[in-house]
Formats: structure tokens, sequence, C-alpha cells
């Protein structure tokens, strides 16, 4: 026998009969799924680093206090076909008649911006992107407009220097998001003219480069080896920092999307592979009987599942890249950046994904064809002797594990869905076992149908155990889709609510206090927070001295050594911070106390117990660390990695640091007239830009999540009808015995509502469990509920929706005269 | 060509240990024919699986054309039935996704011949379905299927023919179509024959008769 073509003959009659159809429909959705969510994650990491690159203004860039970066930073960027642009930025006092303004200044080169677009209000009021500014030409922002009661097209003093207001600053690409924007750009030709950038002032020099990736990273090296003591680099991933935590939470959601879709489709495989084999049964009984092979037998069945599987992976790897396609026009504007060209690989390993999962589900009950007995063509009933345990039987979960590891891209998402995941299985054997020992007990006491039904149940206890455990692991993924996945949306887009506040102060002295407040109120701001400021440095952890040079040049704790350390204090925990060991430093403390943020627990490899040591102008304070913290970065308000405890706070010298939301139809002109050393930062442009890509990010969610779903219930329903096929023999015996058809559903009835609703509870409270870890440990969500009463009203609804399934697909059987079914047995 | 020395067969059922073939031993002559009948449930069945090498005696033995069946292993018996038997069933047993020809094509393409067709089309034509060669098995009637199935049974020249009750399933006068049919094949391909049937006039036809009762033979008149 030739194996292959007995087997594509076979596929082109057997897939008219069904379970092929199935496996082949489960196998489509499985990989359009993947398809779909791993080219629109790829697409989404493609647009992160466009959108970093923007805020940045280039691909790379170093920063160095005090002394120009050497020429040789130039020429090496020109030398690897780098474009760069060089930018001071500095503090000067501009002025205008007789009005001044202590500034932040940023003067620039013609190249300026690399990336991203310089936005600028003109005299009208038009937004629009702008050329870096000519010699004799500055950009400012309204703050400083207005505190010198000039407007565009007027002129401003820098360091002697006249020069013209050619718009007013919108935002300005060149540094990490919350450091403070520039409030003046002006030429550097002109800075420079002015004698500001002389030695001795307190600028920072900055070179940013961009071109081809390659490129930039050969420039990176070579800036390492090369970089001057008081410079360092800044990447991409620095400056993303903020935007990031978004858009890996909306990479997460798509990607749990398309993993349940993936696990829902394996368990529609496996359980329209176990119908298959079964009927597949007789024929290779036969086909025995004639004296074909085992291996003949299962090289055709593996042809067979090959021949589908190839075409099927495909048409899902195209429906996939469709879907994704349309998913993106709701992101569109926000991936714009992004090239036009749609990433492959995704689709590459969503087929080869495809393929393990049909082998990885498929091949167990298939193989155990191999022991079929040929005298099977004697006695229908003889059954397969089951081996006790089949190795062949792991390789489902090593599939499946295996698939959450890899496709999740997380290890805390891929535990997390392990262990509900499993959780589920365990938690439904484990009822399911007891609800059949319960059944057999109370059997007697019921009416003679539903008896007959329920006893089925017992009667085929492992196929009970198996249709439950898919039942309810299905039912699992679907609540996930549809509860959890939708409310934890929810819960993200409640991270920004429109009071988050959308202005920072900083300078504020504690003798303006109330004058400040009285004037926010006047404006109608809310969500006032106002907490104390003092700028110090680390000098020694453990009685243990802190230099720069203890660590890794640019690493993250250097950074923080060599810069300085901005402390602050309070009677009360802060919202958004949670104390998650030790206990918060009341009012009453002895010592001095301090509380560290947990990554700079990690950072510097510290505990409670261990004294921190901090340098203030002339003072010193060595602090205990009574308490860690986990703060919410992304909460918009001012959060600090140092909290001391208050009386030693109060003792240092220090200026209040103000978040506050404002309207959007109130301006602070005023308040920065009357108190001009307050530094006012607008952050509701990049509040704007974090809102809409949770909006975009959640509107293609929804779009997967609902794809998924969908996905999910047409395999729940074809399972479900292949279970109720498993039927035909009995119900058509009992209608042999004069069932009548309430009787008949009755029986069917009653065993499908007990399988439903176990299921669907097992489902609910694995879900909702699952939903409390995804919320804690991947989205780092911190208070998270799962909707309990939906979850609930879910249960019950997949209760009635298999009952009812059952019931159509019995009813169909029903119908069919009873001597048919029972000729040709099952 | 066969013969069974002291088969035996137990099996462990709800109620213990339960011998359904006790000590059974006979012989058949190349192109012979034997015919085995019974009661239902007196064991026929049981025994033309173990003669067939389809299931292994729980003690005695058994040789097919000078092959000792229980010294060879599953694989080994099933290349032995390819080569050297053919089947007919009470239920037919075509594959219902294959079509009349490529129902009888099969035993030839489990040889590897590339004949195939032509065969298949040939045989088909001699059990009077040359023109149903493209029907599936539900678009047949059982007589026809049957036909199916003998055409199926001989097309690889078997030099043995197994068949249980052929005329089980059908009505009187297709029954006596298909074993006028049968015995006809049998008589052209010179095969031997062993034969179940609890109908003793079809049992009649064949050259000798042996008796089950309870799993033990009680009438050989060889
Ligand atoms: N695998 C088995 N398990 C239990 N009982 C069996 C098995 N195979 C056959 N039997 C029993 O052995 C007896 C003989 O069966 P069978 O050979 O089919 O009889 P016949 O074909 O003569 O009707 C019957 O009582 C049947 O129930
Ligand atoms: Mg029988």
């Amino acid at each position: 026998m030739n194996p292959l073509v007995f087997a594509a003959r076979s596929l082109r009659r057997e897939f008219r009969h069904g379970e092929l159809a199935t496996l082949a429909a489960a196998l489509v959705l499985a990989v359009a799924a993947l398809t779909a969510v791993g080219t629109l994650a790829s697409r989404v990491e493609g647009a992160i680093l466009a959108s970093a690159t923007e805020l940045l203004g280039g691909d790379l860039g170093v920063v160095a206090r005090r002394t120009p970066l050497p020429e040789s930073f130039s020429s090496k960027a020109a030398e690897l076909g780098l474009s760069s642009s060089r930018s001071v930025e500095f503090s000067s006092v501009v002025f205008a008649g007789d009005k001044s303004q202590f500034s932040e200044v940023r003067s620039v080169d013609d190249s300026y911006p690399l990336r991203g677009a310089l936005l600028v209000k003109d005299a009208a009021g038009i937004q629009r992107s702008a050329p870096a500014p000519a010699s004799g030409q500055a950009y400012a922002d309204r703050a400083v407009l207005n505190t010198l009661g000039r407007s565009v097209g007027d002129h401003l003093q820098i360091g002697g220097r006249d020069l013209q207001i050619m718009g007013e600053i919108v935002s300005a690409p060149g540094g990490p998001v919350f450091q403070f924007a520039p409030t003046v750009l002006m030429n550097t030709v002109d800075a420079e003219a002015s004698g500001l950038l002389g030695t001795g002032s307190r600028a920072s020099f900055r070179i940013l480069v961009a071109g081809p990736l390659d490129a930039v990273g050969d420039y990176a090296s070579w800036a390492r080896a090369n970089l001057p003591a008081s410079a360092r680099l800044i990447t991409v991933a620095e400056a993303q920092a903020n935007l990031r935590n978004s858009f890996e939470r909306g990479e997460n959601f798509l990607r749990l999307a398309a993993l349940l879709a993936a696990l829902l489709a394996g368990i529609a495989v496996a359980l329209a592979a176990q119908r298959f084999a079964r009927r597949k049964t007789e024929e290779v009984a036969v086909l025995r009987c004639l004296g074909a092979s085992r291996n003949e037998i299962v090289l055709g069945l593996g042809f067979e599942l090959l021949l589908l599987a190839v075409p099927a992976c495909i048409l899902g790897a195209l429906l996939g890249l469709g879907m994704q396609e349309i998913a993106f026009v709701f992101a569109r504007e926000l991936l714009g950046a992004t090239s036009g060209t749609v990433p492959l690989a995704p689709a590459g390993s969503a087929f080869v994904v495809g393929l393990a999962v049909l082998f990885g589900f498929a091949l167990p009950p298939l193989m155990r064809l191999r022991d079929v007995e040929p005298m099977r063509v004697f006695r229908r009933d003889l059954q397969t002797r089951l081996r006790r345990f089949d190795a062949l039987y792991l390789l489902p979960f090593a599939v499946g594990g295996l698939l959450v590891l890899l496709e999740s891209g997380s290890t805390q998402l891929a535990g997390v869905l392990a262990a509900g995941l499993g959780a589920v299985a365990v938690a439904t054997w484990i009822v399911t076992v007891i609800m059949l020992k319960g059944l057999r007990a109370i059997s007697r006491r019921l009416p003679g149908a539903l008896r007959f039904g329920l006893a089925n149940l017992n009667r085929r206890r492992g196929l009970t155990l198996i249709q439950v455990g898919a039942l309810a692991l299905s039912l699992t993924a679907l609540d996930l889709l549809a509860v959890i996945g939708p409310s934890l949306l929810d819960r993200w887009r409640a991270d920004l609510p429109p009071d988050t506040p959308n202005y920072f102060v900083l300078n504020l002295q504690s003798d303006q206090r109330a004058e400040f407040d009285q004037r926010l109120q006047a404006l109608g701001a809310d969500n006032l927070s106002l907490l104390p400021l003092a700028a110090g440095k680390l000098v020694a952890i453990n009685g243990k001295n802190v230099r720069p040079s203890d660590f890794e040049p640019d690493s993250r704790a250097g950074n923080f050594v060599e810069g300085e350390v901005r402390v602050s204090w309070s009677a009360d925990l802060p919202p958004s911070n949670r104390v998650i060991d030790g206990r918060w430093p009341g009012a009453e403390s002895k010592g001095a106390e301090v509380s560290v943020d947990k990554s700079w627990i990690d950072l510097f490899h510290l505990g409670l117990g261990d004294t921190i040591t901090l340098r203030f102008a002339e003072q010193e304070i060595t602090a205990t660390v009574t308490s860690v913290r986990e703060v919410d970065w992304d909460s918009f308000r001012v959060n600090f990695f140092m909290m001391l405890d208050q009386v030693h706070g109060e003792s240092l010298p220090h200026s209040l640091i103000s978040s506050f939301h404002l309207p959007a139809d109130k301006a602070l002109s005023d308040l920065s007239r009357a108190m001009p050393n307050l530094s006012l930062i607008d952050v509701n442009s990049i509040l704007d830009r974090v809102r809409d890509i949770i909006g975009r990010v959640s509107a293609a969610v929804t779009w997967v999540l609902g794809f998924s779903l969908a996905a999910g219930i047409l395999v729940l329903l074809a399972a479900l009808a292949a279970t109720a096929e498993e039927r035909r023999f009995e119900i058509a015996l009992l209608r042999t015995l004069g069932a009548n058809s309430g009787q008949l559903n009755a029986a069917v009835l009653g065993e499908f509502a007990v399988l439903g609703l176990l299921a669907g509870l097992v489902a609910a409270a694995g879900a909702a469990g699952t939903g409390i870890a995804l919320a804690r440990n991947v989205f780092r969500m911190a208070e998270y509920a799962p909707p309990l009463l939906q979850l609930g009203l879910v249960a019950l609804a997949s209760a009635i929706i298999v009952m009812l399934a059952g019931l159509a697909g019995t009813r169909r059987i029903a119908g069919t005269p009873p001597m048919l079914v029972l000729r040709h047995g099952t | 060509m066969l013969s069974a020395e002291k088969l035996s067969k137990a099996v462990d059922g709800p109620d213990g240990r339960l011998l359904i073939l006790d000590e059974v031993s006979l012989s058949v002559e190349r192109g012979a024919s034997l015919a085995i009948v019974g009661a239902s449930g007196s064991g026929k069945t049981t025994l033309l699986g173990l003669l067939a090498g389809l299931d292994r005696p729980t003690s005695g033995s058994v040789t097919l054309a000078g092959e000792p069946l229980d010294r060879l292993d599953e694989e080994a018996r099933a290349r032995v039935r390819r080569r050297l038997v053919g089947f007919v069933f009470q239920s037919f047993h075509l594959l219902p996704a294959l079509n009349a020809e490529e129902n009888v094509m099969l035993p030839l393409e489990l040889e590897g011949r590339r004949d195939a067709r032509q065969r298949a089309a040939s045989v088909l034509a001699d059990v009077g379905l040359g023109k149903r060669l493209h029907h599936y098995p539900h678009q047949l009637s059982g007589g026809e299927q049957q036909r199916v199935a003998l055409a199926r049974a001989f097309v690889h020249g078997p030099q043995l023919l197994f068949a249980d009750e052929p005329t089980g399933n059908l009505d009187q006068r297709t029954g006596a179509a298909v074993s006028d049919l049968l015995f006809a094949l049998n008589r052209e391909h010179a095969t031997t024959l062993v034969l179940v049937s609890h109908d003793l006039d079809l049992a009649a036809r064949c050259a000798r008769l042996l008796r089950l009762r309870d799993g033990r033979v009680v009438e050989d008149d060889a």
C-alpha cells in the first residue's frame, strides 16, 4: 500500500464526514489567531521603538556635563553614515523689556530634530511642525511668553543676543519624557556667540545620532570606548520607559487572547481527533484483517493529518494576516511611524505552532488505532485494550505547556496561565469524581429517564472525565476572554481617570504655600498633592562609601550615585504607594528612617535594617531602611525612590513639589506671573499620548479578544455536537424500547445539565483566580476584583448552552430511524 | 493447507473465566471446503478468528499454508493474511469512505501492485457490478455490498477464503444469489474455503462439515 496515496484518498472522503472538518476549522482558527496577534504585536513593538526614538529625538544620544563632546563624536557618526545633531541645555535668564524669567534653554543646530517633529503654534495659534530655529530666532513655551508678556513675532534677549520669537513650543523631542522640557529653544550659533556656554557654565552637551540599526550599534560601542569622564549614553530604552509600560500591557493582552484561542483550538483538535479515531476504528480493523501492517496504518494516518494540516495552516496564516490588517486600522495613527511592511515571521511561527498543536493533540487518540485488534471485525464491542499509562497522553500537555511558554513572551504570563489551567484541570477531576460517586448513591431515587441519563455518566467514567475536563478548560478560556479580559481592560483605562494630574510645579517655597493653594482653588484645580523635596547625594550604604566608579558605567545604579537623589517625606503613605515589607515610619520615629522603592532595593541589594547615608548641602543623614514600597510609576503623581521619616526630613533645606489637575480651559499664566520662581511642567501632551495609546491598543485588543471568543464558542459547539453524537447508539436503543421524545430529552438534559453546570462552575472559579493572578503578576494592577456576578451568570449560561447544544445534537439523531443506527453501529 | 491443533480460547468475563473454545483440532486440504456450523454463541466466529490468525489462542496452534501462526508476531501474521487470505463478513465491512472500485483495490494496494485499478474493475465486472464502480457503499443494496466484498476477497487470488455468515444479513433470495456467486468464484480460483454459518443449506454446499456446541467439536464428517 502506498500510504500517501491512501491518505490522500481517505482525506478527500473523510473531510465530508465532519470530524476532519472540525479538526481543520480548529486548526485554521488557531493559526489565524496566532498569526494576527503575533504580527500585530511585532508591529506594535516596532511602533514602541519608533515612538521612543521620537521622544529621544534620535536613535542614540550621548550627554556630557560641563564640557562639550569632542569633535570626533560628530566625525565618527559621519564616518558610519549616521546623521547627527548637537544640542546644549543650560539655564539662563531671559529678558524682554523690563521683565525677565529664569528658563531652561536648549540650543540646537540646523539638523535638529533627527527623529520626531518639533511642534509649535504660530502667531495665529495654528499648530504646525517647525524647522530648527535659525540664527536670530527662538521658540518659547507658553509660560515664558506669559511671564514676559510677549507673543509670537515679538523679540526676547538671552545672553545679550536679540532673538525673534518664531512660535510657541508645543512639544520638542530630545529627552526622556519627564525630564524638564526646554522652555526656550534657540540656535547654537547664538548661544556660543553669547558666551553662555563658556567654561564653568552648568550646561549639558548632547549629540544625537540616527541611521541604520547596525551603524547605530557600531557607534554605541565606539562611543562607550571613547566616553569622556562626565559623559554617558542615552538609549532608546531609557527614553521610552513610560510609554513602554502601556505598550507592554497591550502586548500582554494580545498574547493572552491568542494563547487562549490556540489552547481552545488544541482542545477542539483533541476532541475532534478522538471522535475521528473512534469512527476510524472499524476501518483500521478491516485493514488489519486484510493484512495492513501497523506501520502502514500509522504512516497513513500521519500523512492524512499532514495533508490536512498544511493547507489548513496556510489558510489560517492568510486569514490571520487579513485580520491583523483590520485590527491595525484601529491603531493606524498610533503605529503610523512604522514602515508599511508586514512582518511575516509571526505568520511562519504560527504555521509551525499550528502543526505542533495538531500533532500534539491529535496524535494520542490516533496512535491508539495502532492497537486495534483485527478481531474487532467480528465483535464491534471489543474494546481496544487501554494501556494503563500511555506516555503519548503527556504530549498534549507538553505541547500546551510549550505553547504557553513560547507564545506568552513573558514567563509571568506563562506561569499564571499554566497554573490557572492546571488548577482547573485538577479541580475538575476531583469534583467530577466526587459527583459521580454522589450520583451513584442517589440514582435509585431518580425518575427513570433521568436515571438512565445520569447512569451514562458513570458508565463511561473515563469519557465523562475527559469531557468535563475539556469543557471546563474551554469554558475557563471563554470566561477569561469574555469576562476577565474586558474587565481588566476597564481597570487599565481607569488607571488614568479624567482628574489625573496634568501639571507639576517645582521649586515652590514653604512660605508660598498658602497663596499657591488659594490661587489653584480659584482656578478650579483638583487632585492637588504637595510633597516636600530635598535634593542630596547618596554617599554611603551601610557605612561604606559609594562612588560612581563602583558601578558599571551607564548603569542605572551608577547614574543614581553620580546624579542628585531627590527625597521626600510625609506622615501618611502617599497614594499609589504600597508598603510590601516593614512598616511606614510614623511621625513618632526616633532614629532616622527611610522607606525605599522596591526597584532601588534590588538595584543596591538592600534589605530592612541596612543604612543609607545621604548628604544635603552641609548636612549628612544616616537613615535605617524600615520599609520597602512598591510604587505605581504610571500614576502621574509625584513619587520618590526614597522617603525619609517626617521628623528628620523637616530638618533639611527643601522646597515643595506639587501635582494637580487643571481643567482644560484654565491657564496658569496668572500663577506663573505672580510667582515667577515656580517651574511649571505641563504634562498634558504626554498624558494625551498615553491615553491615546491605551485607547488604541485596547481597541485592538478588544477586537482580538472578540475574535478569540467567537472562535472559542464555535470550537465548543463543535465539541458538544461530537459528544452528543456519541449518544447515538443509546438513544436509538431507548427509541427502540419505546421511549417518547419527552423521556429522551429528560435523559439528555439531565446528563448535559450536570456536565455543563459542573464545568461552568469550576471554570468560573478558575477564571476568577487566574484573573486576580494576571492583574497582580502580569498587568501589575493593584486592587483588581474580578466581576463575580458576571462570572456566575456566565457559568449558568454555559450550563444552559451545553444543555441546548446537547439537545440539538441529540435531536438530529433522535430523528433518524433507530434501526439505521443500530444496524450501522456507532 | 490449514490445520489446528487443540485450539482453546478462554476469556475473562464479569463472572470469572469462561472457556469459549475447548481443544478444537482440524485440518483442511488445499482446495477443500469446510463448513463450521452450530447454534449462535457456540464459538464459530471465535474459531474462525483463530484460524485466520486474527486472534491468539489461549493454547494450541494453527498452521496456515505452512506458516506456524502462533510463532509469528502480529505484524508477520498480517503479512501472511495479506498474501494468502481473503475474508467475507456477515456485515460486509466495506470502507464507507471508499467507492466500490477502491474497496476492491485495497488488498492489491496493500501488496503494492500497480495494476490494482484494472484488476479491481475486471473482478467487479465478474460479480456483475461493472457499472457500479464509482458507487459508495451507502449507495449500494446489501446484496450488492456483499458482492463487492466477494470481489475484494478474491481480487488478489488468495489461497484461503474465510467467510463468516456471508448471507446472514441478507434476505433469502439475495442470500442465495450471493452464495451461488461465492461458490462459483471459489471453484474458479480453486480457493480453499472455510465457511461459518448456522444455515445448514449453505453449509451443505461445502465438502465437509464441522459442528460446534459450547466450544467443542461434536461432529466432524471428515
Ligand atoms: N472477547 C470476548 N469476551 C467475552 N466473551 C466472548 C468474547 N468473544 C466471544 N465471547 C463469547 O463466546 C461465545 C462464542 O462467541 P462466538 O464465537 O461469537 O459465537 P458464534 O459466532 O458461534 O455465535 C459467546 O457466548 C460470546 O459471548
Ligand atoms: Mg458469529
